[in-house]
């Protein structure tokens, strides 16, 4: 692919997408802080190493200070961790619960075939897009449903972006899941055309044949966690 | 009236995606390149061959037995066709093989289904090339000419299908359709286009009588519908009907229906329902047996009506690739 169908998406930084992986403070305080601020706290903290000290418990107030500032400029994102954390607890006597947040870490790091960036980072995945209807008896059937959006209306890769997914999730998700992968609405030209072709389990059954697709999807799968 | 699992067998290690009966025999054909053989005149129906799996190199998605003969044609998404036979034995047990009369090249991609015409000689074929295809047969099963490709369906084909009595093909399409074709003069004609589902048309099948004429069909839309040959016109195109929509039992696709000869409608699909329907009074079903998570949380693909012994006879196939053996008592 010598042109980009869209040369220019908009970029998420990776370290504030959604997740329960880690907690968002921590990412921000090692992750996100300037070399600047960076090197005078190791200056401060080298002063004196005991974790009594009133020098290193300043360094690290101002750092958590710091950090929810920044995520205050990204309120959205804080509300959506919270939910899926506190989800995370009201789950927590069941075995194997699965929730949004777990098809999002799922599919989030699927590389865009365009693009070296993710799902994820390009917006293309959202996890207030994701819906999982558990069926607790777990001898029925349970439903998932992800919405993606192409970062442009006319993208022609959406059919693969939502091929990576739908192999993503059959391999890691047990068979009692149905999976329905749908465009969001208005995201796309031929929303209905697309939409069909992703639900259709005999194209998809296909399309895990054919060799050159197949390689394509397993690089896009390859940045997974 | 009751349902009851006689047997579940595990065939196949991938999606089994079609069953076909004749004779005592059921063949079936799986994702996992496999097409098996299960003797089912005796009740621990046992698996009496595997045919040679080297012959197909992507996913078999259609079996179908050619009537008057022990000749097996097999669809795969290789975009081939392959022709088997056997000796005629009314002992199943002997370890004869099943050999390769012929494979069939044409289609330009994925073949999604095979079906022979009611005399066994023509064999007909479609594919997501969207075309359909009618093939004429040698009595040997090793020489096939193609007589006519149709090409009027505007997406993948999915299905194929004869009427049990007379030469009238219909095909399920991508397109939501479903085209019935006839010969008219030496080449094959559109003869009616039943339009109505909302979705992938998946399967159909004739119902077993001349008067009228009447066809099952099931969808993408979830729905399963009856539809009714009402008179031929002047101009070539046959008047069709929806006559009913059967009672809603499904929520998600339904992917396969088989209309047996003494009347009974069966349908499953990706929910995993397996359900039974009968004619009330003329164009009214209702539902006289049901069975949810037939093959447990699996998506079944496949259902299929035989009579062994004077018992109604059900088999499924499902993604697990599992068959299951029903007996229906009406």
């Amino acid at each position: 692919m010598s042109e980009f169908i869209n040369e220019n998406p908009d970029v998420l930084d990776e370290n504030l997408l959604p997740s329960r992986m880690k907690d968002k403070t921590d990412l921000v305080w090692d992750n996100d802080l300037t070399t600047g601020n960076r090197g005078r706290r190791k200056q401060l903290i080298s002063i004196h190493r005991s974790a009594d000290s009133q020098v290193y418990r300043s360094v690290e107030l101002v750092d958590r200070l710091l950090a929810h500032e920044m995520l205050l400029g990204n309120e959205k994102d804080v509300a959506v961790v919270t939910e899926a954390r506190i989800d995370e607890y009201e789950v927590e006597e069941d075995e194997d619960p699965i929730d949004a947040q777990e098809i999002y870490d799922l599919i989030a790091y699927i590389s865009d075939p365009e693009h070296p960036l993710t799902l994820g980072q390009l917006a293309v995945v959202n996890l207030p897009d994701i819906e999982v209807h558990e069926n607790t008896d777990k001898s029925k059937i349970s439903e998932v449903v992800v919405k993606i959006t192409p970062t442009i209306t006319h993208c022609s890769l959406a059919t693969l972006i939502g091929l990576g997914i739908r192999v993503r999730l059959e391999r890691a998700l047990p068979a009692r899941y149905r999976i329905t992968i749908l465009l969001k609405q208005g995201s796309h030209q031929s929303e209905n055309q697309v939409n069909k072709q992703l639900n259709d389990k005999e194209r998809i059954a296909a399309a895990c044949e054919n060799d050159q697709l197949l390689g394509v999807v397993s690089k896009m799968l390859s940045s997974c966690k | 009236m009751s349902l009851t699992l006689l047997k579940s067998l595990l065939l196949h290690k991938d999606k089994l995606w079609s069953i076909d009966c004749a004779k005592g025999l059921a063949a079936t054909a799986s994702s996992d390149r496999k097409i098996k053989l299960v003797n089912l005149r005796n009740l621990d129906f046992k698996e009496v061959e595997e045919l040679d799996d080297n012959t197909h190199k992507k996913s078999v998605r259609s079996v179908a037995f050619r009537p008057h003969s022990s000749i097996l044609a097999a669809g795969s998404f290789d975009s081939t066709i392959s022709i088997w036979g056997r000796e005629d034995s009314n002992d199943l047990q002997d370890s004869q093989e099943t050999e390769l009369l012929a494979i069939i090249e044409g289609h330009e991609n994925e073949v999604k289904s095979v079906a022979w015409s009611p005399s066994g000689e023509f064999l007909a074929s479609c594919s997501r090339d969207k075309s359909v295809w009618i093939w004429e047969a040698d009595e040997l099963g090793e020489e096939f000419e193609c007589l006519s490709v149709l090409q009027e369906h505007s997406q993948d084909v999915k299905h194929v299908t004869w009427h049990p009595q007379i030469n009238l093909l219909a095909s399920s399409s991508y397109d939501d359709t479903v085209r019935l074709w006839k010969e008219e003069e030496d080449d094959w004609e559109c003869a009616a286009v039943l339009t109505g589902h909302e979705g992938t048309v998946w399967c159909s099948d004739f119902e077993n009588s001349d008067a009228p004429l009447r066809i099952v069909t099931c969808s993408d839309d979830s729905t399963v519908r009856v539809w009714k040959h009402v008179e031929d016109s002047e101009d070539g195109e046959d008047v069709w009907v929806q006559e009913s929509i059967l009672p809603q039992m499904h929520t998600r696709a339904v992917y396969s229906v088989s209309w047996s000869p003494d009347g009974y409608i069966a349908s499953t699909g990706s929910d995993g329902v397996l359900a039974i329907y009968k004619e009330s009074e003329q164009g009214k079903w209702e539902v006289v047996a049901q069975h949810s998570e037939a093959h447990r949380v699996f998506e079944v693909n496949v259902v299929k009506w035989t009579k062994i012994n004077g018992e109604h006879i059900l088999l499924s196939g499902a993604d697990d690739g599992s068959v299951n053996v029903w007996k229906f008592s009406a």
